[in-house]
């Protein structure tokens, strides 16, 4: 193959443009109004240095006005408000939003500084990272005319848990006296990062259209002389990746490796490089349930996908009942979940990962080969839908009852929820007249009479 | 005001005169009222005796016509609410305009504190009273926050004095205990629990004998709310409270939840008795380690022979002892269901 005695970069790499003027620019909103994106950017960019430079010379005087007098006349030194000192970009992965930012950068002869979720992010790293390059210029900046820096934060959205707590404020504090223009990258809205977002303009971008990943698609397999693959095939990874263009070149280079000339394979082959994780995790569970018969054969199935075993372990909890019927096989395969339960809490919280194995073989193989009789047919498999730990939280409707409650009558929450709350029940189910008399006595609307059935 | 059609509060005694029995700790307490002074206190008992009660009253009869200005009560286990927490935040900072050794420094105290009492006990006095009256229940649970506590009783002691609500001593640091005046709080006795059934079937037009109110005593194991509340609700079917009436509305109050749940396993339809266990731990906010001590209650009033109780029992132990450790609750609930379904097969 063409490509053989180069180096192999990823295609993504490869093939990520170098300037907007090349690059297929996705649409983007803003407030729901069409927006020009590459355009808004680059006015972005300029205003912000133009308007830095304004309220930096300002601080200077500010500054030497405030070392000639006492502490309390001081003046407050100006900061750029933040919606011109950041931007944020939201969109589905694989669209083109880091590319959009370093075509930019390249535009406009700028050096990006970026942080993403492979970095800990941490207030402390997060500011270690950015903050100084985001206060001041470096040492050689005096002396030589060095480039513009642009800082960009990618995948905010996966800033979550303990792991990068504080982050959120760093952030902000970050926006707020910069001194280079930030631009945020994020898949989804996110409710934790709402006061972020009040900070600064969201653009929504959308996926390219087809046609457009069609070209882009034909440009590569000319440039890298793939004959292997028909334009059925193509058709079908575009259509697999719905807008994704990275998973699309991903694809391509991957089947340009590994294609027969088989046609069953190449098609078998695009679909199991199919990114689609629930697709993938329904395929398992029925795999583990009702093919798997020896620990080898569980242990492979669990190696080779990348389903986050966080979830996987979950999924095996919620799905058992439907395939494993027989008491005492159910048994037997709780009894194995309910040990990898054990060992991986002991993983977790002492950080001891050489346990790791027992756990899988626990909650895969264990599971699968306490079911003697393999269940056959079609089962639905389900969602992981419940979440223990979410049902200690009241919702809203508990809230507002036990409000209502506390106002006639004095007690705690907890008490109203274990010992009023059920006695409430029964005297309400008494009768309909006694009913009205309490929803009346505590001045209840329907949603939270509902409560007391 | 309305009356209340729910008892338990229509019958919430309204001064210290109107609490049944106790009569040694009234009188204790009317001698802090008219002596205008009194140390921090301590209140322990067991639960749903009326320790808050009697507290709330005497603070009232204390304060007079300045209670609602100079009275707070907080519960130390209810956590805070996000904008509750969020305040806590931007008040542990001292701005550096201020002056003093704390300025532009970080204030440690605890959260709750911070938000919950300090605020309170901070203010001064309203009125002509010697000082506020601060309830803290359920004290035990603020757990480490007790030694931030013990410097608020030291610095706003002259301010504001606390009475604090527990039902085991032991939560408490010693510390504090050493602080407190303590109120051994007991259950009513049976002469005036007679009385304050015999007073509210009289309001009701109830019959009741002597005897089914020795029972109800015993039912409700000296909580007064509990007797009241069965007395209600069986009184919906008739005026005559006899012993049928009663023992079957006291059932109404056994966790039915939880008793139907070990049913269902028993019976071994595992995926409604899985849904019937999120249910019990959705609605009641219980822990995995509450719903196995339900679990247990339940087991012991079931009729099995004492193998297959310690057997059962033996279950319950292995998977609260495995929540423990495990990371999903559900996990191990699920796993004890599966498990019983399956020695109930067996027997």
């Amino acid at each position: 193959m063409a490509q053989k005695n180069k180096m192999e970069i990823p295609w993504v790499e490869k093939y990520r443009p170098v300037s907007l003027e090349e690059m297929a620019l996705p649409t983007a909103k803003l407030n729901r109004q069409k927006v020009d994106l590459a355009d808004e950017l680059k006015n972005f960019i300029k205003s912000f240095f133009k308007e830095i430079k304004t309220i930096n010379e300002k601080n200077k005087k500010i500054k030497a006005y405030n070392r000639t007098v006492s502490e309390k006349k001081q003046k407050e030194e100006k900061k750029l408000p933040t919606e011109k000192a950041a931007v944020l970009l939201e969109g589905q992965p694989g669209i083109g939003k880091t590319s959009i930012v370093y075509a930019l950068a390249n535009d406009l002869n700028m050096e990006v500084v970026e942080t993403n979720a492979s970095d800990t992010r941490t207030r402390d790293t997060l500011e270690a990272k950015l903050k100084e390059t985001s206060k001041s210029r470096g040492i050689m900046d005096f002396i030589t005319e060095s480039k513009k820096k642009l800082i960009l934060i990618d995948e905010v959205d996966g800033i979550y848990g303990t792991k990068d707590r504080g982050a959120v404020p760093a952030i902000m504090d970050i926006i707020k006296d910069t001194q280079f223009p930030i631009i945020l990258c994020a898949n989804d809205y996110k409710s934790n990062l709402s006061s972020l977002y009040n900070m600064i303009k969201r653009y929504e971008v959308h996926p390219l259209s087809n046609q457009e990943v069609v070209k882009i698609t034909e440009s590569i397999i000319k440039k890298e002389d793939i004959k292997n693959i028909k334009k059925e095939d193509i058709e079908l990874i575009i259509e697999k990746n719905a807008g994704d263009l990275r998973g699309v070149i991903n694809d391509l280079q991957a089947i340009s490796h590994g294609a027969k000339k088989d046609d069953k394979d190449t098609q078998d082959l695009i679909y199991s490089l199919h990114r689609d994780t629930t697709e993938e995790i329904f395929g398992l569970i029925r795999d583990l349930f009702q093919k798997v018969g020896t620990l080898n054969e569980a242990r492979s199935l669990t190696n080779k996908s990348d389903v986050d075993y966080n979830f996987l372990y979950k999924w095996v909890n919620e799905n058992l009942p439907t395939f494993i019927n027989q008491t005492d096989e159910r048994a037997e395969a709780y009894e194995n979940l309910s040990i990898a339960d054990k060992i991986f809490g002991r993983i977790r919280n002492n950080m001891e990962w050489s346990l790791l194995p027992y756990f899988f073989d626990l909650f895969a193989g264990g599971v699968a080969i306490a079911s003697k009789n393999k269940s056959s047919g079609f089962r639905r498999v389900s969602f992981p839908r419940y979440s223990s730990s979410a049902s200690y939280s009241l919702n809203n409707a508990e809230k507002a009852l036990i409000k209502k409650i506390r106002k006639q009558y004095s007690i705690s929450q907890m008490e109203a929820l274990r010992d009023f709350l059920p006695f409430l029940r029964i005297l309400t189910n008494i009768s309909r007249r006694k009913l009205k008399e309490v929803t009346d006595f505590l001045d209840l609307n329907t949603k939270e009479k509902n409560l007391l059935k | 005001m309305n009356e209340s059609p729910i008892w338990r509060i229509k019958y919430l005694p309204k001064s210290l005169d109107e609490i049944s029995g106790r009569e040694n700790i009234r009188n204790r307490l009317r001698e802090i009222i008219q002596n205008r002074n009194f140390p921090h206190l301590l209140f322990i008992g067991s639960e749903g005796i009326g320790k808050t009660t009697l507290a709330r009253l005497f603070a009232k009869e204390f304060l007079g016509r300045y209670y609602d200005a100079n009275f707070k009560l907080v519960h130390a286990d209810v956590p805070l609410t996000s904008e509750e927490r969020s305040q806590a935040r931007s008040d542990a900072y001292v701005s550096t305009s201020k002056i003093g050794s704390m300025a532009g420094k970080r204030i440690t105290t605890p959260a709750f504190i911070q938000v919950k009492i300090k605020p309170f006990v901070q203010l001064k006095v309203l009125g002509d009273v010697p000082f506020k009256i601060l309830i803290v229940k359920n004290f035990d649970a603020l757990g480490s926050n007790q030694q931030g506590f013990r410097r608020l009783m030291e610095i706003y002691g002259s301010n504001c004095r606390m009475i604090l609500i527990t039902t085991k001593i032991s939560g408490i640091i010693d510390p504090i205990v050493s602080r407190c005046q303590l109120f051994l709080v007991p259950q009513v006795d049976f002469k005036s629990f007679s009385n304050l059934i015999h007073k509210i079937a009289d309001e009701e037009s109830l019959k009741i004998k002597d005897k089914v109110i020795e029972v109800l005593y015993k039912i409700s194991k000296g909580k007064l709310s509990r007797a009241i509340d069965i007395l209600q609700v069986s009184s919906s079917q008739g005026n005559t409270i006899d012993m049928n009436t009663l023992y079957e509305n006291t059932r109404k109050f056994e966790n039915e939840l939880v008793r139907s749940l070990i049913l269902l396993s028993f019976k071994g339809k595992f995926s409604k008795a899985r849904e019937q266990a999120r249910k019990i731990v959705s609605d009641y906010k219980f822990s995995s380690h509450e719903l196995f001590t339900e679990l247990l209650k339940v087991i012991n009033k079931l009729p099995l022979s004492i193998y297959a109780r310690i057997k059962l029992i033996d279950m319950i132990a292995d998977a609260d002892f495995r929540a423990i450790d495990g990371r999903d609750d559900d996990i191990q609930i699920s796993t004890l269901l599966a498990k019983i379904s399956k020695y109930a097969e067996c027997m």
